[in-house]
């Protein structure tokens, strides 16, 4: 044994080495990566997982998006047509009111109209009295009590648009 | 250089070798080496062998090594803690290929230190300084009086004590987790099974002699195969020892014969093979380590 040199103490030796780096090794080496690489893959695990978290939110999120501008779109179209529907019947109580007026203009046009027609009638008439008056009185040469002649006329006037009527 | 294509480039690297060996070995010729087989001591006051100061040195490397990987930890690695993740992962693979994740985990540690001391230990002997810085002492080497280089470094899986440490400590951690995992009494009666033997010669004595003489048979068959079971695993240690010390100390003597033989450059090819070899032999011992690691913990079938 002695010629391969197997000698008990430098086998002790060796041992304690190997203890000795089995110490070092698992306190510098080991228990840091292992803590790293358990780490490392929990972090790979971990965003994988919020990957596909977040692609399942962003479904969600456009579906909601969607069904979002679906209602916002029928809102408008709602809105739309009410507002149609609104400027119609606007148009159309506007378009009312204006014949109403216009009717109620011409009505008291046509009163105005009637009343300065009688007035001027009238006046013809009182005129036209006047005239045969003094016609009359240049006839008669005041042979009629003035009075008397006026009213005599007038009675004749009076029945005149009967007649014409 | 840009002048030279590769081919060209190449062979004058080639001639530029041979004339190196041609020069060394007419101007510096290799003086012979003598190989010992035990490990020597320079300082003979001291009991420290060349082989347990090339051993420290593995581990001061491997410990700075470590220390700088693991001083900054960052979840994305970068340089030698790169690296060193990279060495871990595939040692952790393997360890986990063969004992499965739960074992693999347990026996880790152990196995890993076997790995990265022997190939450490390999691949640093081939530094330059190895077997090469020394004293130099007269001894008597077959009778005649000789001067020779006792050097401060030599490679520690040359040292037959050192695989045979690595050997009893494989066995030591095989027979521990064998014992844990059975429990003791289960564990021995794996090399000591005398239950079948005894019970036959119960039942011859209480007269029932076709099956007693039966079980007596079987029982004597069980002790024997406990005995080769026990041989077997004190055989372990010593193809341990020696499949390592023998290819390492094979591997050295080949190294410095051939730098004896043909000076300088020749030994390259060979050092590159050294390379491969202590790889393998790390392998193997680690390998074989989880294999009877994994066969001691592995439910042993009942009679």
């Amino acid at each position: 044994m002695g010629a391969i040199g197997i000698d008990w103490q430098v086998l002790l030796a060796q041992f304690v080495n190997f203890a000795i780096l089995f110490g070092l090794l698992s306190v510098l080496l080991y228990k840091p990566m292992r803590r790293m690489l358990d780490e490392r893959s929990n972090k790979i695990k971990e965003s994988m997982e919020q990957a596909e978290q977040i692609k399942e939110q962003m479904t969600k999120s456009e579906e909601q998006v969607k069904l979002q501008l679906d209602t916002a779109r029928r809102e408008g179209q709602d809105i739309l047509a009410q507002a149609a529907q609104m400027g119609e019947r606007l148009k159309e109580e506007a378009k009312g009111e204006a014949r109403q007026e216009a009717e109620v203009i011409v009505a008291r046009a046509r009163t105005e109209i009637e009343r300065e027609r009688d007035q001027a009638i009238d006046e013809v008439k009182r005129e036209f009295v006047d005239l045969a008056i003094t016609a009359a009185e240049k006839v008669v040469n005041e042979s009629l009590d003035r009075e008397k002649h006026r009213r005599l006329i007038e009675e004749v006037l009076e029945q005149a648009p009967k007649r014409e009527g | 250089m840009a002048r030279f294509g590769r081919r060209q480039r190449i062979l004058i690297i080639v001639l530029i070798s041979f004339s190196l060996i041609a020069l060394g070995a007419v101007f510096f010729p290799i003086s012979m080496p003598h190989f010992q087989l035990a490990p020597e001591k320079p300082w003979h006051d001291l009991p420290i062998t060349n082989t347990m100061i090339a051993a420290w040195l593995t581990i001061i490397v491997i410990g700075i090594l470590s220390y700088f990987a693991t001083r900054k930890m960052k979840l994305v690695p970068r340089g030698l803690q790169n690296i060193m993740e990279v060495v871990l992962e595939a040692l952790i693979g393997f360890v986990e290929s063969i004992a499965g994740k739960d074992n693999g985990r347990k026996f880790f540690p152990i196995v890993a230190t076997i790995f990265i001391f022997v190939i450490a230990n390999a691949w640093l002997a081939l530094f330059p300084g190895f077997m090469s810085i020394g004293i130099w002492e007269t001894e008597i080497v077959h009778g005649v009086e000789e001067t020779v280089l006792v050097p401060f470094f030599r490679g520690a899986n040359t040292d037959v004590n050192f695989p045979l440490a690595l050997a009893l400590v494989s066995f030591i951690f095989v027979e521990f987790w064998g014992f844990k995992a059975h429990g003791f009494t289960s564990y021995m009666g794996k090399f000591i099974n005398f239950r079948q033997y005894f019970g036959g010669w119960g039942k011859l004595l209480r007269g029932q002699v076709g099956s007693g003489m039966g079980m007596l048979f079987t029982g004597i068959i069980d002790i024997f195969v406990g005995f080769v079971e026990l041989l077997s695993e004190l055989i372990r240690i010593v193809s341990f020892t020696f499949r390592l010390f023998g290819n390492m100390t094979a591997g050295e003597i080949l190294v410095f014969s051939m730098m004896f033989l043909i000076p300088w450059v020749a030994a390259v090819p060979f050092m590159g093979l050294e390379l491969f070899i202590g790889f393998v032999q790390a392998l193997i011992f680690c390998g074989l380590t989880v294999v009877f690691l994994v066969m001691a913990v592995a439910p042993h079938e009942e009679h």
